[in-house]
């Protein structure tokens, strides 16, 4: 028989709705917590590793640290050479690029200056167009590159919490479960295990899946002499965390300085299908195995879900629409889970053979 | 050296709550690692004496093991009267009928005086048995023992309760 499934009070709807607005108005202050949250789940299953072997969180969490500390050391000795290479590099080839660019726009311009019957002045008015807003950003170029220093400082702020949410992330879900009241402790287990799950997992594939993704951009593009490889590959790398935006932009980028390097099609060509092979070799063989237990979205709310993130968050709403959408598809699950078990409206739990007698 | 090493990195809490689970009946057999894992996979909950574990007809979605103190199980019989059915003390376990289908609890666990219990949620156990097949194999065929030895209970219960009649 079915019976009335209970409800939740009505402050509990009141709390939910002032914490997800405080949360809205508070976004850009979440990010670094977000991005924490992020990386303790990559590294979380490292700790679980040694964990389950008896040793004490607290020291595991200490002596990883120690250990990125030094690969990260000796790496820096690897990565600064190239980095300032490409730099130097870049700063070399600007005024190249800016010359041949404008070649480029000249020679457009007098192509289309013989073919089309429209004056000169005409023409003269559209470069301008085309150029004021080129020359009005320019003298606030120092100020974009200012704006980055807040993601220089999440390379040091996304560790350094990272470390206290590892540290007591186990205590803060004890002493969730401990305050909770006891008749609903089964409840709030039910909803930290699916959120861990979708969380979980869709962290850990689209994290292995972006260094997937650069690593072979960089292989790749340094296999075609692209200028930039590294820069190109950790921009393809980092797009993927929006999904199926790495390939894409790492794709456009790539050709474009491929362009400007060889200033021909041929290399171009190349990169772009460099990029869908990497893309394809994604979606067959990585993403597969990687994001198999992830939670299944529907192509529409996954479109629906970056459309809301990008609309309300901006770039950050993009990063996390997917996740976001994973969690609340799971709590979705969990509620609906509740009220057919609650009001017993599922089909009959009838086991085949039950009517046997016990022998 | 390296036993100096080990000793700073070990955690003498785990290991006693990793030998308290090897006390248990459905832990027989598994190994220290094994027992690791399904630690991870248990919460633990202090409950004041008193304190409702959950009551008769709850949906249940959870094993509850009897780390430190007592547990009382009581039904309601006829009138409403309830009738405490069982007292459980460290090591015994209850509520394992929810890891197997999410039905209406057959009785109520009340906390009969201050207790640690760990839970074993039924989502933790579907992990256990896809990731760690030799664990989730190991309760499974404990659960199964235990239901056919209550069954056998019940009908020879039955059996007798008819011959009276």
């Amino acid at each position: 028989m079915a019976r009335k499934p209970p409800t939740p009070p009505i402050w509990a709807y009141v709390v939910a709705a002032g914490l997800i607005y405080f949360a809205y108005t508070i976004h850009d202050v979440l990010v670094p917590f977000i991005l924490s949250f992020a990386l303790a789940y990559l590294l979380n299953p490292v700790i679980n590793y040694f964990e389950v072997r008896g040793f004490r969180r607290e020291q595991i969490v200490l002596a990883m640290y120690l250990v990125v500390t030094v690969i990260v050391t000796l790496s820096a000795n690897l990565l600064i050479p190239a980095v300032t290479g490409e730099i130097r590099l870049l700063k070399e080839k600007i005024p190249v690029y800016f010359t041949s660019l404008e070649k480029a726009a000249g020679a457009l311009q007098h192509h289309v200056a013989m073919r089309m019957p429209i004056g000169q002045e005409y023409l003269d008015q559209m470069s301008f167009k085309l150029y004021d807003p080129i020359t009005k950003q320019l003298p606030k170029l120092p100020t974009y590159v200012l704006g980055l220093f807040p993601l220089f400082s999440m390379l040091f702020l996304v560790p350094f919490i990272t470390f206290f949410i590892l540290m007591d992330s186990k205590n803060v879900l004890q002493n969730i479960i401990q305050v909770c009241p006891s008749r609903y402790v089964e409840q709030a287990l039910h909803v930290v295990s699916e959120i861990d799950t979708a969380l979980g997992n869709y962290i850990r594939g689209i994290l292995i899946i972006a260094g997937i993704i650069a690593m072979a951009s960089y292989v790749g593009l340094k296999f075609l002499a692209v200028d930039y490889a590294l820069a190109v590959a950790a921009l393809s790398g980092i797009a993927s965390f929006i999904p199926y935006f790495g390939a894409l932009l790492g794709m456009v980028v790539g050709a474009v300085v491929a362009f400007f390097q060889y200033y021909d099609y041929a290399v171009p060509l190349q990169v772009i299908v460099l990029f869908l092979l990497i893309r394809l070799a994604d979606e067959a063989l990585v993403q597969p195995v990687v994001a198999r237990r992830s939670v299944h979205l529907h192509p529409m709310l996954f479109l629906g879900s970056m459309m809301v993130g990008g609309k309300l968050f901006g770039f950050i709403g993009l990063l996390f629409a997917v996740p976001s959408a994973c969690v609340i598809k799971a709590l979705i699950g969990v509620a609906w889970d509740w009220y057919i078990s609650e009001a017993q409206i599922g089909p009959p739990n009838s086991v085949e053979g039950a009517h046997i007698p016990f022998t | 050296m390296l036993k100096r090493l080990r000793l700073f990195f070990s955690d003498n809490r785990f290991a006693k709550r990793r030998a308290f689970l090897r006390s248990l009946s459905f832990c027989k057999g598994l190994s220290n690692r094994e027992l690791g894992y399904l630690l991870q996979s248990f919460h633990s909950r202090t409950y004041n004496e008193g304190e409702v574990l959950f009551a008769e007809e709850d949906i249940g979605r959870a094993l509850f093991v009897v780390e430190t103190g007592k547990i009382e199980l009581t039904k309601t019989g006829h009138g409403g009267k309830v009738q405490q059915i069982a007292t459980l003390e460290p090591g015994m376990f209850f509520g394992e009928m929810a890891l197997l289908e999410q039905m209406p609890r057959s009785a109520s666990a009340v906390a009969a005086q201050t207790s640690k219990v760990l839970l074993l949620y039924r989502s933790k156990l579907d992990s256990i048995l896809h990731y760690h097949p030799r664990i989730g194999v190991s309760i499974m065929t404990h659960l199964a023992k235990l239901l056919s030895a209550r069954l056998r209970k019940t009908s020879y219960d039955l059996t007798r309760a008819l011959s009276k009649n």
